[in-house]
């Protein structure tokens, strides 16, 4: 039985679980299969590896847990947002890693969804969600990185295919991936959005480099990707050339809006457990019970909460069918910079542990110092704060730009 | 068929809106008998007092009109005092809610307890009671989360002004030497606390509707107004504040609709009003700012509604509650244990 087979059967044992019972069923297969050592609130964390981040994650999705509102046709669970919100509450609730496919997952899968061929679609969705392929995603570049319609990177027609040529930088875990979402320009640099179109490239094709680039946390996680007359087939090419970036805009509105959705509860685990480590701490748990800290620890208790009810609003109103538009800016905003507040407030809690360190200590330094660097990036990725801060003036408030 | 199926929260703004407008110059007493003849100060209350029975919910989009058109009547305090009473003293309630009968609530301070017979002889001195100068009726805290409801013009009882941000709602503060009241006047221990987590999300919505109002009135003034041949809104500095403004307006917005949803419990009601506390106080101080010295001005609004917006924060003593939250999440998170243990 293929792994799709074995989805589809597991997806009809529980396909009549809803509300409550379907939250049950997520959070006991999580809190019975994660296991320890990926648990970065564990004295046992150790980072998973690539194969078993992979296989982790194919399990998930065998368990139900990822592709939750892809159609069943494309090895999706058929399941609606609302319990897409569900199984990602409990997500957060565990301090799991990351996934190594969230491009495939979240944006390619979704953009190929919206725009892709039938045979795109059952050739490139179960193989993401099997963990087959993992993706990568070939936007910025050296000369184009927050305006995205100056990127130069080139596609040309070459017979039936296409033949591309052109840098991307910036591009999270291309060293393991097996395609790039690969965003060039079929016309001229003067027409900015228009003239451009999306590839799934393979990135084991000729003329492909890879050059990862070290980053503030030790990591080589991003990098540099060379095309140099790479050869792309026209089956590979994602929606029509001048449409495919139109449909794809509309898909990242929705998808800054919900990606990751489940961040407010795992930022949730993540202020528990700082707080738990510092009550095994004699100073820290004095400080803790005291007003100052008491206060901040609330303030970030609060914004948890607002960061939830962004969520669970934009989720509310996909569901009734509103457009979404340019609100994923404010939810973006919110939790990358509240998060930020919030690992500062860490790091400058867990400084003041008692010595001996104490093995709580020891997990959380660790855990909130790759946290509090790690941030750093998150109003930077995806979209800046200035550019965020730019789309809600010019987009949601329709500020007027004239003279 | 309940009364609140069918209607939507929403559908309410416009009617209390318009109830504002008509409420302009007028005294107390006649905005109390405008608002009553909407059926807006017995949203909340019962049917047989002549409320609509309608969830709290409802109650959201009134007051934040109510706010956004800067009314001068305590409408949150006389919404939660026709409901609290409802049933134990039915008729009062009726009065309250037909706006013969003005009430208001002292949220800071509480009245010491005495029985003697069957009365019971409150003293003490409650604070930031709005309008209580014309009111007919203040409920007061007493000891336990009890509640006491007073009539303003029993022995005993001395309101004086007290100096407060609002000059539009003015507070004042009122002392109880030795007042008797009947122990049907009194709500049992227990009853402050929801009654004040039900005024903490009636806080956020009116903070809300000045907030709105303020952020309205920024990017009139910010499109409009001209300074080195363009409109402020032409700067990269005064288009990203009002950004960062709407953004804290609709969390507030968002933070009361979580706060009135199914999972919504006294975290999400204290959430929502601190966070509208917070990012109100921001909005109103940053409109007032891209105002400039316009801003500074009597005329502009902007001032009332931060006036306003301040009065609120301490009347549901935002200081105190953000500390008793934090200290209250601490409490609840037990010592590290090693995880899935």
């Amino acid at each position: 039985m293929s792994v799709v087979e074995a989805v589809s059967a597991q997806s009809t044992a529980s396909e009549n679980l809803t509300g409550e019972a379907y939250r049950n069923a997520m959070h006991r297969w999580l809190h019975a299969n994660l296991p320890a050592s990926f648990r970065s609130d564990s004295a046992a964390f150790a980072p998973p590896t690539l194969q078993q981040s992979v296989a982790w994650e194919a399990a998930m999705y065998r368990a139900g847990l990822t592709g939750i509102t892809w159609p069943k046709a494309y090895g999706g669970h058929g399941r609606s947002l609302r319990e897409h919100l569900i199984a990602n509450q409990e997500i957060g609730r565990l301090a799991m890693p990351e996934s190594v496919n969230s491009i495939g997952k979240e944006l390619a899968g979704p953009i190929i969804l919206a725009v892709g061929t039938e045979e795109q679609k059952r050739r490139f969705l179960p193989a993401i969600l099997e963990m087959r392929n993992i993706w990568c995603q070939g936007f910025s570049e050296p000369e184009a990185g927050s305006d995205l319609a100056g990127l130069r990177t080139r596609a040309t027609r070459d017979g039936d295919g296409w033949r591309i040529n052109g840098q991307k930088i910036w591009t999270s875990g291309a060293y393991r991936s097996q395609r790039c979402l690969v965003l060039a320009r079929t016309g001229a640099l003067e027409d900015r959005h228009r003239g451009l179109a999306m590839f799934a490239v393979p990135l084991d094709a000729e003329g492909v480099r890879v050059r990862t680039i070290k980053s503030i946390d030790g990591r080589e996680s991003f990098c540099e990707v060379f095309f140099d007359e790479v050869e792309v087939a026209q089956q590979d090419a994602i929606g029509a050339p001048d449409e495919g970036w139109a449909a794809a805009i509309r898909v990242l509105e929705i998808e800054r809006a919900t990606n990751r959705m489940y961040r407010a509860w795992r930022f949730e685990n993540e202020l528990r457990h700082l707080i738990s480590s510092c009550k095994a701490d004699p100073a820290l748990s004095a400080m803790v019970a005291d007003r100052h800290y008491a206060v901040r620890l609330g303030e970030v208790a609060v914004e948890i909460e607002v960061l939830k009810a962004h969520v669970e609003t934009a989720v509310e109103a996909l569901v009734k069918g509103d457009k979404i538009g340019a609100r994923g800016s404010l939810a973006k905003l919110y939790w990358s910079e509240s998060h930020q507040r919030f690992a500062a407030l860490a790091l400058e809690l867990l400084s003041q542990a008692s010595l001996p360190q104490k093995a709580a200590i020891t997990v959380a330094r660790r855990r909130f110092e790759a946290i509090y660097l790690q941030a750093r990036a998150e109003t930077i990725y995806a979209g800046t704060t200035e550019i965020q801060l730019g789309i809600i003036a010019d987009r949601i408030l329709q500020l007027s730009r004239g003279k | 068929m309940s009364m609140a199926e069918g209607l939507q929260p929403d559908e309410f703004a416009a009617t209390a809106a318009r109830a504002v407008t008509a409420c302009a110059g007028l005294d107390a007493r006649a905005q109390a008998q405008n608002l009553a003849g909407d059926g807006l100060l017995g949203v909340i209350a019962d049917e047989q007092v002549g409320g609509l029975a309608l969830p709290l919910g409802f109650a959201v989009p009134v007051i934040a009109a109510a706010h956004s058109g800067l009314l001068t009547f305590p409408l949150l305090e006389t919404i939660l005092v026709a409901r609290s009473f409802q049933s134990s003293l039915t008729r009062l309630a009726a009065a309250i809610v037909s706006g013969k009968t003005l009430a208001t609530i002292g949220w800071r301070g509480e009245a010491v307890a005495a029985r003697e017979g069957g009365l019971l002889v409150l003293s003490g001195t409650v604070a930031r009671a709005p309008c209580a100068a014309c009111a007919d009726y203040i409920l007061v805290r007493m000891s336990g989360g009890a509640a006491a409801l007073v009539p303003i013009d029993a022995d005993g009882v001395v309101v004086e002004e007290a100096a407060g941000l609002d000059l539009t709602v003015p507070e004042h503060t009122v002392r109880l030497e030795k007042v008797e009241v009947s122990v049907g006047s009194i709500l049992p221990a227990g009853t402050w606390d929801p009654l004040n987590s039900d005024a903490n999300v009636l806080r956020a919505a009116a903070i809300l509707g000045s907030a709105e109002a303020c952020l309205a009135l920024a990017q009139e003034h910010a499109s409009t107004r001209r300074q080195f041949g363009h409109a402020l809104s032409y700067n990269q500095a005064i288009r990203h504040a009002l950004a960062r403004q709407k953004l804290g307006l609709e969390s507030i917005r968002h933070a009361i609709t979580r706060s009135l949803s199914e999972g919504g419990g006294p975290l999400q009601r204290d959430a929502a009003f601190l966070a509208a506390v917070t990012y109100g106080s921001s909005i109103s101080e940053g409109a007032l700012q891209i105002h400039g010295g316009m801003g500074f001005t009597w005329d502009v609004p902007v001032h009332r509604h931060l006036r306003r917006i301040r009065t609120l924060q301490a009347q549901g003593d935002a200081s105190g509650l953000i500390s008793t939250l934090g200290r209250r999440y601490v409490s609840e998170v037990a010592p590290f244990a090693e995880a899935g243990t």
